[in-house]
C-alpha cells in the first residue's frame, strides 16, 4: 500500500473510516464513504495518483452507434476482392449476429478509398480528410474488442466495464480517484449532439456514478434552454434576491449547527455555495464572446446550436477550467443501410471539429496532458446489410479507435484484425485494456484502484485480467 | 480485545494515578503477548481478514484456486493452518515472510496485512485455528433477554439487549430526544410526511407520555400513508419502474403491482405470504386477482426488443438479472457473481446459480422479442386487465344490486372503463436450463440443470416432481425446512435500518462472507425469530422497534460516544440524515398545503425540465406534465423512467431501479442544492406557503415568521433565526420596492429559505 500524501489526515476525517488497511488503494468501505460527501474541492483518494501522471484529464469523443472501422481506419484488400461473394462460414459460424440473424451473409467491400497520411504513413479513409491531417498525432488502435453486440449494453460495457447496470462510469471513477481541479464546475461533463442516421437513444446510465457517491455523477449540459437543469433562478427571482435567499439558508444552517455540530451541515453549505457559483460560471463557460473569431471558425462553432463543433469548443473550454472528464456523444453512426451517405453526414459534422480540437489543444500546450479518445461502442460487420442501400450490421469482434495526447505516441498504429476485418487477431485491445491504459496514463494503477461493493473489490477494469498497452505510451 | 482493555484500564484507574503508569506498561506488554486477549471469534475476527485478502485465490472458486489450497474450510486448510505451534505453521510463515517471492498476500495482489491482522491470525492459529460457519448461514437463535441491566431505563426488550452491550462497552446512551424531534422523526419514518402541528402538541401536553406516544404510533401504522412510505423502500429492492430500461426505454404496464405493494403493507399482509404471492401467486390454488397482479414481480426486470437482440442471449440476461434480484431481496446474497464462476467468497457455485434460475424457466417472457413495439406503452405479454382493489369492491356491490337501474349500469360501465393492463407471470413448459460456462450463452456444452436451491443451504423435499417457484417461495420463508429464519434476519435488519439509519449489520445487501458481521448479533437474532414467530407481522416488528427507548433517543452525539462509538455501531444514540428524495418533495408539498393525498393508481408526472427526454428514441417523446391535481400527489407515484430518472429524484439519490438497491446513498451535492433552490415545483410550494401565511396571519412580520416555523418545522424560531429571516424579508422588500406582488415575493423568499434549510430536509 502506498504511503500517503499531504491531505491524508483531512481525507481520513472526511471519508470517515478507511476500512482495514489491507485493501487496495481506494478501497473505502462504501457505506461509510456514502455517509460523507461533497466538501467543496475534492482532492481524491489518498495515495492517488500512484504512478507518473501523463494525462490530467480525458476528452472522450464517443461516436455512438458504432462507426464502421472498414470505412475509417481498417483497410483490407481481401474485402474488396470478395465483394458480393458469400461471407466465408469459417468466420461467422457459431458467432453472435445482430440484425443479420438468419439472413444470407455476403461480403461488402470498402465503400471508400484509403490513403497513407503524414510522415507516419497511417492508413486513413477518404471519409476523414481532417483526421488524416492529424495522422502523426494520433495512435490508431486497429484491434479493439468488446463483448456486447447491441447499442445499449455495449455503451454500458464501454463506460463501466460491465454490461450489468448500476456500476460507475469511467468519468465517475476518475473523478472519485483523482478529485477535482475546479470548484466552480462539475468534474465530469457530458455533451451530446445529433446528426446522421436516426440517433440511437443514450441512457443517463452511461454517466451514472453507480455505487460511488452522487457527486461523481456526470452532469449533462444541454445545448438549448438552460445549459444545466435547474441552473436558472426560478421565475422572476433576481440574482441579488437569490443571493439573499442563499445567505439566509446559510444563516439558518449555521445557527442550527451551533447546537447539533454536524459535518454534514458544513458540507451542505459548501454545496449551496458551489451551486450559486455554478449559476455564474456555467453561463460564462457557454458564452463564446471572448473567443477570437479564427478559433470559433476553426471549429465551426456557434454557441447554443448544439452541434458537435460547438461541443468540441466547449470541451476545450471545460478542459482549460479544470474539468477532469469530458464526454462527447455524437449519435448518428448506426449505419445499417445507406452507409456512404450517412458517413458523409457524420464525418462532415465531426471530422473537422475533431481536428480543430486537437489542433487547438496542441497550440495551447494542452495536448500533452490531455488524453483524447475517439471511437464508438463497437464496429460494423464486413458483411453487407441493406436497410435502404448498402450498410453494415453491429460488430464487436474487431474495430478501430484512436487515442492522442496525454502520453500517447502519435503517428502509430497498434494491433490488427484478420484479412476481412472480422476478428481482432494481432495485439488485441479489449475494452478493459483500454480502461487500464487510460487509468495508467492518468497515474492510476488500475488493478489497485478498487472500491468495495457488495463484498467485491470492484474496479473499472473488472475481474478479468486487464493489460496496460505499454507499446503506445511515449 | 477492546473489552478486556477497557476493563483493565477501568481497574487501573481505580488504583490511583501513581500506580497507573507502571500498570499501563504491564497492560501494554500483556496485550502484545496476547495473555489477556479476548478469545478469537472466527466469524468476527478472522473471516473478514481471510475473505478480504486470501479467498480470491484460496476460496470457494475452484477454477481460480491457487496451489490447490482453500482457506475457507477447515478441511481445505488443515495442512497449512491448523498447527497450534505457530512456528511450524506455513500460513504464519508466509504472512510474516520478508521474502518478496514467499510473502502472502502476494505483492502483485496489492493487498497487505496490517500488524494487527497478523496478530489476530497468529493468535487464531495458536488457539487451534477453529472455523465456524459464516454468521449469515447460522440460524438465528432466540436467547434470554438480559435481566436487570438497565435499572428501569428500558421500554422493551430491544433496550435490554442494547443495554447489555452498552454495559459491556461501558458506554451510556444519550438523552431522550425532545418531543418535537421525536414526533417529526416518527412521522417521517412511518408516513414519509411531516407531522401535523397538533400531533406534536398532543404529545407535548400528554400526561401519560408513553400512552399517548403509543396511540400516535398506532394511528400512523393504520394510516394509508404508511403503505406509501414502505412501498418506496420495497420498490427500490424489487427495482420497480415504469419503463423497460433497455434501448428505447418504452413505458410498460405495471402500476397495479405498485398498488399491490401499497395494499400489502397497509393491510399488513404476512411477509411470507407477500413473498409467495410475488414469486408464485399464479401457482397458488385458484389465485385471486391480487395474487396474479403480485406475480408482476417476475416481470419487473429490464427488457429489450431492440432490433438485433437475440432471444437466447436476452433470456440468459433476464435469468441472471432475476437471480441477482431474488438473491438480493430475500437472501441478502450476491449470487450474481456465480453467473460466470463459483462465488469467490461464499459457497455458491455456478451450478447453484443456474439451478436457481431454472425455477423461473417456466415464466412466459419471450413473446415481446416478436411483438414488442416502439410505442408508449410497449407490449410485454402476458398482461391482464385489472381494476384497483377499491374499484373491484365497488363493482361487486353494484353488480349485486337488483334491480339494476340505468344509473347503476352507467356507474358499472364507468368503473370498468378504469381498468388498466399489468404484466403478470404465466407458467409455460419450462425452457431447458443449462450451466453456461463463463456465462457464455453461445456455449451449449454445459450440463442441464433442474430447479434446485444452493447445495450448501439444503435441498427441497419434492420427490420426483420438478420443483417450482412456489416451492422456492416456501423454502425462502420456512424457518423449519428452508431458510425462512435467514430471510427473516435479512428483512428485520433492513427494517432496523429504516428506523435507525443503519442496519445492525451495515451490509444490508451482503449477508455473505464479505459482509459486515452484526455489531449486536443477539439483538438481530432475537428480532428475526420474533418476526417469524409472530406470523411474519411487519407492523408488529416496526411497532416494537419504534416503541423502544433506543428509538426515542436524541441523535446528538456525546463526547463519550464520539470516541467510543463514532460510527454508531451500538445505537446508543439515534441518527440524523437527509430525507429521501420522495420525502423531500412530499414534505414541501405537505407543508405548503399543496399535497393531494390520493391513494394508488397510475403514475404521475409533475414538472420536469423541458427536453429532458431528448436522448430517448424509439419512439421520440415529450414528457407531458400533468396540469391538474395529479402533479401534487406523493412521489411514490412519480413516473419512474429508468434511463432518465426525474432529475429531482436523481439529484436526491433515488436509484434508477435497474438493480436491487437496499441502501441509497445520501449525498449533498451542488446539483441537489440547485434543485431545491430552482425547481419550479419547489418554488411553487414556497409561493403557495407564502400566500397561506399572508392570508391566514395578521400583518405582523414576527408573527408570520413564527407561524411559518410552526408549520414547517413544528417549533418556534429563536430570536437569531427570526432576525435572519426578517433581514431577508426586508432586503427583498427594499430591493424590489414598488414592484407588483412584492409582499408575496418577499414572503416567498422567506419560505424558500426555510424550505432550503438543513433542518427542513433532515430526519433527526
Amino acid at each position: 500500500m502506498l504511503k500517503t500524501q499531504k491531505n491524508y489526515i483531512n481525507e481520513l476525517n472526511r471519508r470517515s473510516f478507511l476500512k482495514g488497511s489491507g485493501l487496495g488503494i481506494g478501497s473505502v468501505a462504501l457505506n461509510e464513504m456514502l455517509a460523507q460527501d461533497a466538501i467543496c474541492k475534492d482532492t481524491g483518494v489518498p495515495g492517488l495518483p500512484d504512478l507518473p501522471v501523463r494525462a490530467k484529464r480525458v476528452i472522450f469523443l464517443c461516436m455512438a452507434g458504432g462507426p464502421s472501422h472498414l470505412e475509417t481506419f481498417d483497410y483490407k484488400p481481401k474485402l474488396d476482392e470478395l465483394h458480393d461473394k458469400p461471407m466465408p462460414e469459417s468466420f461467422t459460424k457459431g458467432q453472435p449476429i445482430a440484425q443479420l440473424q438468419g439472413q444470407k451473409l455476403k461480403v461488402q467491400g470498402h465503400m471508400t478509398k484509403f490513403r497513407r497520411h503524414g510522415k507516419s504513413g497511417q492508413l486513413i479513409s477518404d471519409f476523414l480528410p481532417w483526421t488524416a491531417k492529424m495522422a502523426d498525432d494520433i495512435c490508431i488502435l486497429r484491434s479493439m474488442l468488446t463483448e456486447q453486440i447491441n447499442h445499449d449494453p455495449a455503451h454500458t460495457f464501454m463506460n463501466t466495464g460491465t454490461a450489468i447496470s448500476g456500476r460507475p462510469s469511467m468519468g465517475s471513477w476518475i473523478n472519485y480517484g483523482l478529485g477535482s481541479e475546479t470548484d466552480e464546475l462539475p468534474g465530469f461533463v457530458v455533451l451530446s449532439s445529433v446528426g446522421g442516421r436516426n440517433p440511437q437513444p443514450i441512457a443517463s446510465r452511461q454517466w451514472s456514478s453507480g455505487f460511488l457517491p452522487g457527486r461523481y455523477q456526470g452532469v449533462e449540459f444541454n445545448s438549448t434552454g438552460d445549459p444545466v437543469n435547474y441552473l436558472r433562478n426560478p421565475k422572476q427571482v433576481s440574482r441579488e434576491n437569490q443571493r439573499s435567499v442563499v445567505d439566509a439558508v446559510k444563516g439558518l444552517d449555521q445557527i442550527r449547527n451551533e447546537s447539533i455540530k454536524s459535518d454534514d451541515i458544513n458540507t451542505r453549505l459548501s454545496a449551496y455555495e458551489m451551486a450559486f457559483r455554478m449559476q455564474t460560471s456555467i453561463p460564462e463557460l457557454m458564452d463564446f464572446s471572448n473567443e477570437p473569431k479564427h478559433i470559433i471558425d476553426m471549429y465551426g462553432a456557434k454557441s447554443g446550436d448544439g452541434s458537435y463543433a460547438t461541443n468540441c469548443l466547449l470541451a476545450r473550454r471545460l478542459a482549460e477550467r479544470g474539468c477532469r472528464f469530458i464526454h462527447l456523444y455524437h449519435r448518428g453512426w448506426d449505419h445499417h443501410g445507406g452507409l456512404e451517405n450517412y458517413m458523409k453526414i457524420c464525418c462532415g459534422l465531426t471530422d473537422k471539429p475533431t481536428w480543430a480540437l486537437l489542433t487547438d489543444l496542441k497550440q495551447r500546450g494542452m495536448l500533452k496532458d490531455t488524453l483524447v479518445i475517439w471511437g464508438g461502442e463497437f464496429g460494423r460487420t464486413p458483411m453487407f446489410q441493406g436497410k435502404g442501400g448498402a450498410g453494415r450490421d453491429h460488430h464487436m469482434k474487431g474495430f478501430s479507435m484512436w487515442m492522442a495526447g496525454g502520453g500517447v505516441r502519435g503517428g502509430m498504429s497498434y494491433g490488427a484484425t484478420d484479412e476481412l476485418g472480422y476478428n481482432s487477431v494481432d495485439n488485441v485491445v479489449h475494452i478493459r485494456d483500454l480502461h487500464a491504459t487510460m487509468l495508467h496514463l492518468l497515474g492510476i494503477n488500475h488493478s489497485r484502484f478498487t472500491v468495495q461493493y457488495q463484498g467485491l473489490d470492484a474496479r473499472l477494469t473488472g475481474v478479468e485480467k486487464a493489460n496496460v498497452v505499454k507499446e503506445i505510451i511515449s | 480485545m477492546k473489552t478486556v482493555w477497557i476493563h483493565i484500564v477501568y481497574i487501573i484507574s481505580r488504583l490511583g494515578s501513581r500506580m497507573m503508569r507502571f500498570a499501563l506498561i504491564i497492560v501494554f506488554s500483556f496485550q502484545s503477548w496476547g495473555l489477556f486477549a479476548e478469545e478469537i471469534d472466527f466469524n468476527r475476527d478472522v473471516r473478514p481478514i481471510l475473505s478480504q485478502n486470501c479467498f480470491v485465490c484460496h476460496g470457494p472458486d475452484k477454477a481460480h484456486r491457487k496451489a490447490k489450497l482453500r482457506l475457507d474450510t477447515e478441511q481445505g486448510s488443515r495442512d497449512v493452518v491448523a498447527i497450534s505451534n505457530t512456528s511450524q505453521s506455513e500460513l504464519i510463515a508466509r504472512i510474516t515472510s520478508k521474502d518478496s517471492e514467499e510473502v502472502m498476500p502476494t505483492i502483485k495482489s496489492g493487498k497487505t496485512l496490517t500488524p494487527d491482522q497478523i496478530d489476530v491470525l497468529t493468535r487464531w492459529v495458536r488457539s487451534g485455528a477453529k472455523y465456524a460457519k459464516p454468521w449469515a448461514y447460522i440460524s438465528p437463535v432466540k436467547t434470554q433477554v438480559p435481566k436487570n441491566v438497565s435499572k428501569g431505563w428500558a421500554h422493551n426488550w430491544i433496550d435490554s439487549f442494547l443495554f447489555a452491550y452498552w454495559n459491556r462497552e461501558r458506554i451510556k446512551p444519550v438523552r431522550d430526544a425532545d418531543t418535537v424531534t421525536l414526533v417529526r422523526r416518527l412521522s417521517f419514518d412511518l408516513l414519509g410526511l411531516p407531522p401535523k402541528f397538533e400531533t406534536v402538541e398532543r404529545l407535548k401536553k400528554a400526561e401519560d407520555v408513553n400512552a399517548v406516544y403509543e396511540l400516535i404510533v398506532d394511528e400512523f401504522l393504520s394510516s394509508e400513508s404508511f403503505g406509501e412510505r414502505m412501498a418506496s423502500y420495497w420498490l427500490d429492492l424489487v427495482r420497480f419502474a415504469d419503463t423497460v430500461g433497455y434501448h428505447g426505454d418504452q413505458d410498460h404496464n405495471i402500476t397495479p403491482y405498485r398498488d399491490y405493494v401499497l395494499d400489502s403493507f397497509n393491510q399488513n399482509l404476512r411477509f411470507d405470504q407477500f413473498t409467495r404471492e410475488q414469486l408464485a401467486g399464479d401457482l397458488l390454488d385458484e389465485p385471486t386477482i391480487d395474487q396474479r397482479i403480485a406475480t408482476g414481480y417476475n416481470r419487473l426486470l429490464q427488457t429489450s426488443h431492440e432490433g438485433g437482440v437475440q432471444a437466447r442471449e436476452y433470456l440468459a440476461i433476464y435469468a441472471a438479472d432475476r437471480i441477482r434480484n431474488l438473491s438480493g431481496v430475500w437472501m441478502g446474497a450476491t449470487l450474481g457473481c456465480a453467473q460466470c464462476h463459483d462465488h469467490k467468497y461464499d459457497p455458491y457455485t455456478a451450478r447453484d446459480f443456474y439451478a436457481m434460475s431454472a425455477f423461473f424457466a417456466d415464466v412466459d417472457e419471450s413473446k415481446h422479442f416478436a411483438v414488442g413495439s416502439n410505442s408508449l406503452p410497449t407490449k410485454r405479454p402476458p398482461e391482464i386487465s385489472v381494476l384497483s382493489r377499491k374499484d373491484r369492491e365497488e363493482l361487486k356491490s353494484l353488480e349485486a344490486r337488483v334491480p339494476k337501474t340505468k344509473e347503476i349500469e352507467e356507474l358499472i360501465k364507468k368503473i370498468k372503463s378504469r381498468s388498466v393492463l399489468t404484466m403478470v407471470t404465466e407458467s409455460i413448459e419450462p425452457r431447458v436450463t443449462r450451466v453456461l460456462p463463463r456465462g457464455n450463452w453461445l456455449d451449449e456444452s454445459g450440463e442441464i440443470v433442474q430447479p434446485a436451491v444452493p447445495g450448501f443451504l439444503g435441498k427441497l423435499n419434492v420427490g420426483d416432481r420438478r420443483a417450482n417457484r412456489l416451492d422456492l417461495a416456501n423454502w425462502l420463508t420456512d424457518p423449519e425446512n428452508g431458510i425462512g429464519d435467514l430471510t427473516a434476519r435479512v428483512f428485520v435488519n433492513r427494517l432496523w435500518y429504516l428506523f435507525f439509519g443503519e442496519g445492525i449489520s451495515s451490509s444490508l445487501d451482503d449477508f455473505g462472507g464479505q459482509g459486515s458481521p452484526p455489531g449486536l448479533p443477539d439483538l438481530l437474532d432475537n428480532l428475526s425469530v420474533y418476526f417469524y414467530e409472530n406470523s411474519w407481522d411487519v407492523k408488529k416488528v416496526i411497532k416494537l422497534i419504534v416503541m423502544s427507548r433506543a428509538y426515542k433517543l436524541s441523535s446528538s452525539i456525546s463526547d463519550e460516544l464520539k470516541t467510543k462509538d463514532p460510527i454508531n455501531k451500538f445505537f446508543a444514540r439515534q441518527s440524523r440524515h437527509r430525507l429521501s428524495a420522495e420525502m423531500i418533495r412530499d414534505n414541501a408539498l405537505a407543508v405548503s398545503g399543496l399535497l393531494v393525498n390520493d391513494y394508488g393508481g397510475r403514475s404521475i408526472k409533475p414538472y420536469q425540465p423541458k427536453g429532458y427526454y431528448k436522448h430517448l428514441n424509439f419512439p421520440k417523446r415529450e414528457y407531458v406534465q400533468h396540469q391538474d391535481d395529479r402533479r401534487f400527489r406523493r412521489s411514490v407515484y412519480m413516473h419512474w423512467q429508468r434511463q432518465f430518472l426525474h432529475p429531482l429524484l436523481k439529484a436526491m439519490d433515488a436509484p434508477s431501479r435497474e438493480e436491487c438497491v437496499a441502501k441509497r446513498s445520501r449525498s449533498n451535492t451542488p446539483i441537489a442544492a440547485m434543485v431545491l433552490l430552482n425547481d419550479p415545483s419547489f418554488y411553487e410550494a414556497a409561493e403557495s406557503f407564502a400566500k397561506g401565511l399572508i392570508n391566514t396571519t395578521h400583518d405582523n412580520d414576527e408573527h408570520r415568521i413564527e407561524e411559518a416555523f410552526r408549520k414547517a418545522l413544528s417549533r418556534l424560531p429563536s430570536p437569531q433565526e427570526k432576525s435572519v429571516l426578517i433581514n431577508l424579508f426586508k432586503d427583498v422588500m427594499e430591493r424590489d420596492e414598488g414592484q407588483k406582488d412584492i409582499e408575496i415575493d418577499a414572503w416567498t423568499a422567506v419560505s424558500r429559505a426555510i424550505f432550503n434549510c438543513s433542518e427542513f430536509n433532515t430526519r433527526n
